[in-house]
């Protein structure tokens, strides 16, 4: 079959895409630019300008097309996106690349400790209002207490007792001490963020450990001129007589951290002590099958699988 | 310097936090300023530049007594000053004079200095005016093509590409909406003269400042926007064709200064790469993904790597003793229990690795 006609027919019908070049176009699509680095015809350069400037403008722009259209492309209402790749030209910034933000104490001890940061909602549920109500600010949950028309008092209240008072001192210093480690957190940032005070705390405190690091603990060192004496740290001692409001106040912060959750888990024993880790034992016996799978096997009788038994039997022996 | 300001609300923190470096920059603001003398030409080519640059341009429309390449004067530190009153990196100075006429200063800034510089002569102009044809919608990113070897081999015109780019493209999209790439910046050099392609390119402008260049040689370069039209070819990718929009401008090159090169380090820094972002195949080639002609994303599933130690050449006495060894010992290192059959003497060696 001849499909010569059809070819021809369609080839008048549409232009070509493809372009031909020499040295072949270099397509930056991060940057939506191409470049041309064939030489200059001079030939039609010199015979009319604008006609080779556009010829060589639309050759460009038919490989760039083709190169972004070919790119994977979400459908969106405006028409497709094309999804860019990198610019592969490496233009100068305009600003410095932004500095790491320095860690707060909790986001430092949340890192170590490997908590995961949650998001929390702004806004709570009100089972009385049954509508979601702000967190905080225009109609906050946290002033709920101390806006609401009637509020339980305590039995054994003051006859002074304000329960909006007391609400709001407590929000009050919920914010305090919010500042407070907001500016404890600035700061740490600020003399953190001095590389030099560190280098140099560091280097005095090796040199005062090298100091006391002699069989005499460097008292009959050569003492070099302008040397200054190391001093230890000065020791400080409660007056022996204080107010019975304050001795009653450390004694009991003295009890409440003995009695403290985190003193109580150290000090309790497990509760299963035992020599055998029946746990670990059930991993083992059943190859890590779980203890499910040991029952079933032991009840349906021997399996096939009598040699690792066996092994299992020499390790533990040894 | 700008005193410090200390944020009184939440709307002017935030003003002042869209103002801090950010990883993935925003497009740069150009500021457009007109020097002590700028003749109706240069009015013209600066207002239509300023048209295709819009909405990123803040226009002076004060003459100001600004000399960015005479270093006696205070025309950097003005700069510097602009720069950050309208945090902007980018200036457009148009001035003309007897010695230079029509010429057009692009200067792009760093951190708040001045990174490098490029004066160019306007030699013919035509503006948008005097094309009857349809035109870009503001906003939109043009698409730009840059068309003689120069761009690859003379640092004059790299720093010239660089700056264009950066002057209208520069900026790092994830995505764009294809029907919406409009218009074209087609800059293109005059053909190249014999003595700057057998002449040694001097790699290092900076240390030659003080011997002139010979500006003569150095080709015109022309720019002209196009509007794209997109016709149908019967493929996924459309033919284009191109109509004229203007401005057009047929530029020589004057005066420069290249970037100060420990400046121009700290400019380069690229942000390290997210995991996240790794993960999604930015910043590295896809491996065994590709785009087929027919726009189908096609895969090629791994097969395991060949273990060419396996291979089977040609049996020889010579090789088979050493391997056998070194099978066995292989074997009774992994997996004691082909052991169990074995010499006695290895069954020695098991007894000792016991106690």
């Amino acid at each position: 079959m001849d499909v010569s006609n059809i070819l021809a027919s369609h080839a008048a019908k549409y232009q070509s895409v493809t372009v031909q070049k020499e040295t072949p176009l270099e397509v930056d699509a991060g940057f939506l630019t191409v470049t041309d680095l064939n030489p200059i015809d001079e030939e039609s350069y010199n015979e009319n300008l604008e006609e080779h400037l556009q010829s060589l403008a639309r050759d460009g722009v038919q490989t760039l097309f083709s190169s972004l259209f070919t790119l994977y492309a979400r459908p969106s209402p405006d028409g497709p996106l094309a999804q860019l790749p990198l610019p592969t030209t490496q233009l100068p910034r305009a600003k410095p690349l932004p500095k790491p933000k320095p860690p707060t104490k909790w986001e430092a001890f949340a890192a170590a400790k490997g908590i995961q940061h949650k998001v929390r909602d702004k806004k709570v549920w009100d089972e009385e209002k049954q509508e979601w109500i702000n967190r905080w600010g225009r109609e906050g949950k946290n002033r709920q207490v101390e806006e609401q028309w009637i509020t339980e008092v305590p039995l054994n209240a003051d006859a002074d007792y304000d329960p909006r008072k007391v609400a709001r001192d407590a929000r009050k210093e919920r914010i305090a001490k919010n500042e407070k480690k907001h500016t404890q957190n600035v700061s740490r940032a600020n003399t953190a963020a001095n590389p030099r005070d560190a280098r140099k705390k560091d280097i005095e405190k090796t040199l005062a450990t090298t100091r006391i690091s002699t069989a005499s603990m460097g008292k009959f060192d050569k003492k070099l001129e302008g040397e200054k004496k190391i001093r230890g740290v000065k020791r400080k001692f409660d007056p022996a007589e204080s107010s019975v409001a304050n001795e009653a106040q450390a004694s009991l912060a003295l009890l409440s951290r003995i009695d403290s959750d985190a003193r109580k888990t150290r000090r309790e024993p497990q509760p299963e002590e035992s020599v055998l880790n029946t746990r670990k034992a059930v991993r083992f016996a059943s190859k890590g099958r779980g203890g499910l799978a040991l029952g079933r096997e032991a009840a349906g009788g021997r399996s096939s699988r009598g040699g690792s038994r066996g092994r299992g039997g020499g390790k533990g022996r040894r | 310097m700008l005193r410090t300001i200390k944020p009184k609300n939440a709307r002017s923190k935030r003003a002042l936090d869209a103002r801090l470096p950010k990883e993935v920059e925003d497009q740069r603001t150009a500021i457009f300023v007109k020097g002590t003398h700028t003749g109706e030409t240069l009015n013209a080519v600066m207002r239509d530049l300023m048209a295709l640059k819009r909405p990123n341009a803040i226009s002076f429309s004060k003459k100001n007594t600004i000399h960015p390449f005479d270093a006696s004067t205070t025309s950097v530190s003005s700069l510097e000053f602009w720069a950050a009153k309208n945090d902007a990196s980018l200036f457009l100075i148009g001035q003309t004079s007897k010695k230079r006429p029509n010429s057009l200063t692009f200067v792009r800034m760093f951190d708040g200095r001045v990174l490098d510089m490029i004066e160019v002569g306007v030699e013919s102009w035509a503006g948008m005016d005097s094309f009857k044809t349809r035109k870009s919608t503001p906003g939109h990113k043009p698409l730009m093509h840059f068309a003689s070897e120069l761009f690859d081999t003379h640092p004059r015109y790299i720093q010239l590409k660089s700056m264009l780019m950066d002057f209208f493209n520069g900026e790092v999209v994830d995505s764009i909406c294809l029907p919406g790439l409009e218009h074209v910046i087609s800059i293109t050099c005059a053909p190249t003269p014999a003595s700057l392609i057998n002449a040694p390119v001097n790699m290092y402008p900076n240390q030659q400042r003080s011997a002139p260049e010979d500006l003569s040689s150095l080709p015109k370069v022309h720019i002209r926007t196009y509007t794209t039209r997109l016709l149908n070819s019967g493929t996924r990718i459309p033919r284009v064709e191109l109509t004229p929009m203007g401005p057009n401008l047929d530029l020589t090159l004057r005066r420069h200064q290249a970037a100060d090169p420990e400046l121009l380090k700290q400019a380069m820094k690229r942000p390290k790469l997210k995991k996240t972002d790794i993960e999604k195949g930015l910043g590295k080639k896809r491996k065994n993904l590709e785009v087929d002609e027919m726009g189908d994303l096609r895969g090629r599933v791994h097969v395991g790597k060949q273990d060419l130690g396996r291979l089977q050449t040609r049996k020889m006495k010579g090789l088979k003793g050493e391997d056998l060894d070194a099978e066995e010992d292989g074997d009774m290192d992994v997996d004691g229990k082909a052991d169990e059959d074995d010499t006695p003497q290895d069954g020695g060696r098991r007894k000792r690795r016991k106690e």
